[in-house]
């Protein structure tokens, strides 16, 4: 189906075959299921997810790959009849509520058990699992080793640490840290409040309601005025670019890049998680996954079902090389993650170990978008103008609670 | 009757369309203002005038129409002005004329997702290679995080001199239609009566015989700038979400309605519904002010 | 005094095309050269290999989504010029009781922002299941307010003496309208088209949402594939943006001269 819609398109015919009318080809005209993913930026990881889909014996799969705007696009079309079989996600409770998917505990079956607890309860509501988590990702803090010797700098064990790191490896053109181009209020908001020992949401109360909230998040507001992040870089915190051109010392950036940063920089560099806050707090690292999901509208839930079981539960070689082959994820299952030789050396088995010590809900169901936008907002004022953090997030606590309140009642 | 069949001959076509592709979603929109309307587009319970009254409370969307007014406050009168200084300018000249206008009209021709990454990505990136910041080294100053900073806030250069770029064009052509249109014995009368050309002759002229482009030039201007959205979207938006600054009102009720998993429609079409009324207000005052 | 005009103008001239001399700079350069530390004018070397990694890139169909837009925009604008220029003559020229109303309502659409409506569109276009389809592409973006009430305008002033020949000719409204109106205003005509092309192959929200396929890509959510938060090729990047602005620019100036004319034309005097 694919080549011969290359082959039409090859000859321009398509765009005939388009204008009278006909349907500019979504393979097999209903008798396949629709799969979305948004789009990675590794090289080479379309074309696999595309080799999956063709291998699945039963119907023929048609993968879509969304760049852009992902999360309103399918939004969008989660409300339409026209949307994805099969979609990745993070899951959130107001889709649950929505009833826009359907619970996948029965895909699972004996696998259950090997999939890691942490990542299995960022798909489960009220007791259900919608997601089979299809990849880990997790965020850390990379550091450039020589520089830091040159500088006489130690790796960073306390944001305070943190903060005089990046001011005093800022020099000869280099900047201490890059932490996204907003400032880090984006990336490390979760962080902050992880060192300080606390949390978004817990136990369906507001976790971040306190007064040692108000000094983690002053401390990004030092950072800030340290004079030591890399800001309105090209590329973002993401991507490693910063790092690797030498632009920074030290960037926070994910797992993902590992591949890319040895590459440029051999042994140089080191990871570590956020630091604590001081003694009440501890390490952290912000872990998610997408996992994949079925539309409660599709017309074919038991099919989409039996395809996400193969694909992602039985197909564990697939899961291997989804996760491994192209940038550095964490396999989900205890028994891929175990084997897998590219995270048992260096940055990615440290990064490894941090997920187990030290793993935090970089996107958890109950955290809802409106509660994150309040939240970034107030953390956004705080570092960047310099607004007082005690009010701000006590203001953002206020519309968490009426969310929450909403939400359990 | 007869006129009947055939208005509806001339007008049936684009009406049926009107109908089904903007006034049912418009009606659709109203209907879901006065729903709880999380996550569906069919929504069940009835709240009246709550997500109205919880808008009009909003701070968020309250601070989003203060950035629209700072936003047009900028962009509508230098445009104009820009626009039309440009315009007489170009008018004056002979040779080249063809040249300049092209020149001025060319940016009409590029997508604000094109202007948008050569400001965020080459002319006001926050790093050294940037050009705004390489030319503010050639004069030794340190890079400036154009998009960033909030103290001064310099994404508003970004975003208003992004937006100049690319509609200046337009509008310098409708003023030099009008200009064309203006009857060259007018002049001559007055330079008769001892006028001298230049500023006499543009007070008591020109601009008083461009009274109805710049009507609508302002008026364009106004209506463009309160769906601003692109150019904002993809210079301060980031994967995280967009800063709580610079911060439009259909930027926000997009976010409301479709940022990730918010998908709040019945507050997203109740922000909508007060600022179509907003600006149908403020057209049709603008409209009276300056025709009077 | 003359000589101070041109400065003037030269100078706003090469401000207004700096913009574009960036796109091309950096479309035909290397990553490290744009990246460097100390400014080149110009790639000491022109790469023009960059167009062949840009047109041979599996994940961005560059060819396909300019073929797309191009159908899409030329569609847009027949079909716009069609059906607003039936309608703004019909509200212009044709007694009727309900005329006022329905102008009313066409200018009504003006102040409403496309993206307030946007999610109840998608959902009537999907229902209609042209999701991924030239019609979900094409068709709503016909019915443009805007361009029937500029039409409107301007066949309000259109000199009445000749249509009022063709009625003693024994022509209706219907025969008036294509054989005598028409071929006088083809000027206005071209204006509105360009216009209305350059917005068709400008859009971008609409088609990023509707165009769902990746053969139904358009060249602006084909260019925002560069824009994805985890991964910017910044050559490719700009080098897409120069080749998807380069239609436009070609048809910009071969017709601005039209574009003018056209615009004086138009109804925005009384």
């Amino acid at each position: 189906m694919i080549s011969r819609r290359r082959l039409l398109s090859l000859a321009g015919a398509s765009a005939l075959l388009a204008a009278c009318g006909s349907n500019t080809g979504r393979g097999g005209n209903g008798q396949g299921l629709k799969q979305w993913y948004h789009a990675y930026g590794e090289p080479g990881v379309q074309q696999a997810v595309e080799r999956y889909a063709k291998a699945y014996p039963k119907i023929p799969i048609d993968v879509q790959w969304n760049p852009g705007d992902y999360d309103s696009k399918l939004a969008t079309s989660l409300l339409s009849d026209g949307g994805p079989d099969v979609f990745e996600s993070t899951l959130q409770i107001s889709s649950v509520r929505a009833n826009q998917v359907v619970p996948l505990d029965d895909v699972f079956g004996d696998a259950k058990s090997d999939f890691a607890e942490s990542i299995l309860a960022t798909h489960t509501v009220d007791g259900k699992v919608y997601g089979v988590p299809q990849a880990v990702d997790m965020q850390m803090l990379f550091y450039r080793k020589s520089l830091l010797a040159q500088a006489g700098v130690q790796p960073p064990s306390t944001v305070d640490e943190l903060i005089d790191a990046a001011r005093r490896l800022t020099r000869d053109g280099v900047k201490g840290l890059f932490a996204g181009n907003d400032g880090g209020g984006g990336v490390l908001g979760g962080p902050a409040l992880w060192s300080a020992g606390l949390d978004y949401v817990r136990d369906h109360q507001v976790g971040f309601d306190d007064p040692l909230a108000a000094q983690a998040i002053s401390k990004l507001r030092e950072l800030y005025g340290s004079g030591g992040l890399l800001l309105g870089a090209v590329k973002d915190w993401a991507e490693p670019d910063a790092f690797t051109q030498g632009l920074v010392a030290m960037q926070w950036t994910g797992l993902w890049a590992v591949p890319a940063v040895q590459k440029a920089l051999g042994d140089d560099f080191g990871v570590l998680p956020f630091p604590k806050l001081g003694s009440s707090g501890s390490p952290s690292v912000p872990v998610g996954a997408f996992g994949a999901m079925v539309n409660a509208k599709s017309k074919r839930v038991d099919e989409a079902k039996e395809f996400v079981r193969w694909l992602w539960v039985e197909r564990t070689d697939y899961q291997e090389d989804f996760n491994l082959s192209y940038g550095f994820h964490i396999p989900p299952r205890k028994s891929i993650s175990a084997k897998a030789s590219k995270l048992t050396t260096g940055a990615a088995a440290d990064a490894v170990k941090f997920v187990r010590d030290n793993a935090k809900a970089s996107n958890p169901p109950d955290w809802t978008s409106v509660m994150r936008t309040a939240f970034n907002d107030a953390v956004s004022r705080v570092v960047r103008d310099g607004a007082p953090a005690d009010q701000e997030l006590r203001g953002a606590a206020g519309k968490v609670r009426d969310e929450l309140k909403r939400l359990y009642g | 009757m007869k006129h009947g069949r055939a208005f509806w001959l001339f007008v049936g076509p684009f009406a049926i369309g009107l109908l089904v592709f903007v006034y049912v979603p418009i009606g659709w929109s109203l209907l879901l203002s006065f729903f709880e309307a999380r996550n569906t587009v069919t929504p069940t319970e009835f709240v009246g005038l709550r997500n109205y009254a919880d808008m009009l409370t909003d701070q968020p969307f309250l601070s989003s129409l203060g950035t629209f007014s700072v936003f047009a406050a900028f962009i509508v009168p230098l445009t104009f002005v820009l626009a039309l200084a440009l315009a007489l300018l170009v008018n004056q000249i002979s040779f080249l004329q063809g040249f300049f206008r092209s020149v001025f009209f060319l940016p009409t021709a590029c997508s604000y997702v094109v202007a948008s990454l050569v400001w965020k990505l080459s002319i006001f990136n926050g790093v050294r290679f940037g050009l705004a910041n390489t030319v503010l080294g050639w004069f030794g100053a340190e890079p400036v995080a154009w998009t960033v900073s909030t103290s001064p806030p310099w994404y508003w250069l970004v975003l208003v001199t992004l937006r100049l770029w690319l509609q200046l064009g337009f509008y310098l052509i409708l003023f030099i239609a009008g200009l064309q249109r203006i009857p060259q014995h007018l002049y001559e009368a007055a330079w008769i009566d001892g006028a001298k050309p230049g500023w006499q002759t543009l007070r008591y002229i020109t601009l008083p015989q461009l009274r109805t482009t710049s009507v609508a030039v302002v008026l364009l201007l106004l209506i463009a700038a309160y769906q601003a959205f692109d150019e904002f979207y993809n210079v301060l938006g980031t994967d995280r979400g967009y800063p709580p600054f610079a911060r439009p009102p259909l930027i926000y009720l997009y976010y409301t309605a479709l940022g990730s998993g918010g998908q709040d429609f019945g507050h997203g079409s109740a922000g909508a519904v007060i600022l179509t009324l907003l600006i149908a207000g403020v057209t049709l005052l603008q409209g009276r002010v300056i025709t009077r | 005094m003359k000589a101070l005009r041109y400065l003037a103008l030269s100078l706003a001239a090469v401000l207004f095309l700096i913009p574009f001399y960036l796109v091309l700079r950096n479309g035909l350069a290397t990553e490290q050269e744009i990246t460097a530390q100390s400014w080149t004018f110009w790639p000491s070397e022109i790469h023009w290999e960059n167009f062949v990694a840009l047109f041979s890139n599996p994940a961005v169909p560059m060819v396909r989504s300019m073929v797309n837009s191009f159908v899409v925009a030329v569609l847009q604008t027949v079909g716009q010029l069609l059906l607003c220029g039936l309608a703004g003559y019909g509200l212009a020229r044709i007694p009727y009781r309900y005329a006022n109303v329905v102008l009313y309502l066409v200018i009504a659409t003006l102040m409403i922002p496309a993206a307030v409506t946007f999610v109840p569109t998608f959902v009537v276009v999907s229902t209609l299941g042209w999701v991924s389809d030239l019609r979900g592409l094409v068709i709503p973006g016909l019915f443009s307010g805007f361009t029937t009430f500029l039409f409107r305008q301007y066949f309000l002033n259109f000199p009445r003496e000749l249509e009022e020949a063709a009625r003693i000719d024994g022509l209706g409204h219907w025969g008036t309208y294509w054989r005598v109106v028409v071929p006088n205003s083809k000027g206005f005509f071209a204006a509105l088209g360009v216009i209305a092309f350059v917005t068709s192959w400008n859009q971008f929200l609409w088609p990023l949402v509707i165009a769902q396929d990746q053969d139904s890509w358009t060249v602006q959510v084909a260019l925002s594939t560069f824009l994805t938060a985890q991964s910017i090729d910044v050559v490719q990047l700009f080098l897409a943006a120069a080749v998807s602005i380069m239609p436009l620019v070609v048809v910009f100036v071969a017709l601005q001269r039209f574009l003018v004319r056209g615009v004086t034309e138009t109804g925005i005097k009384d």
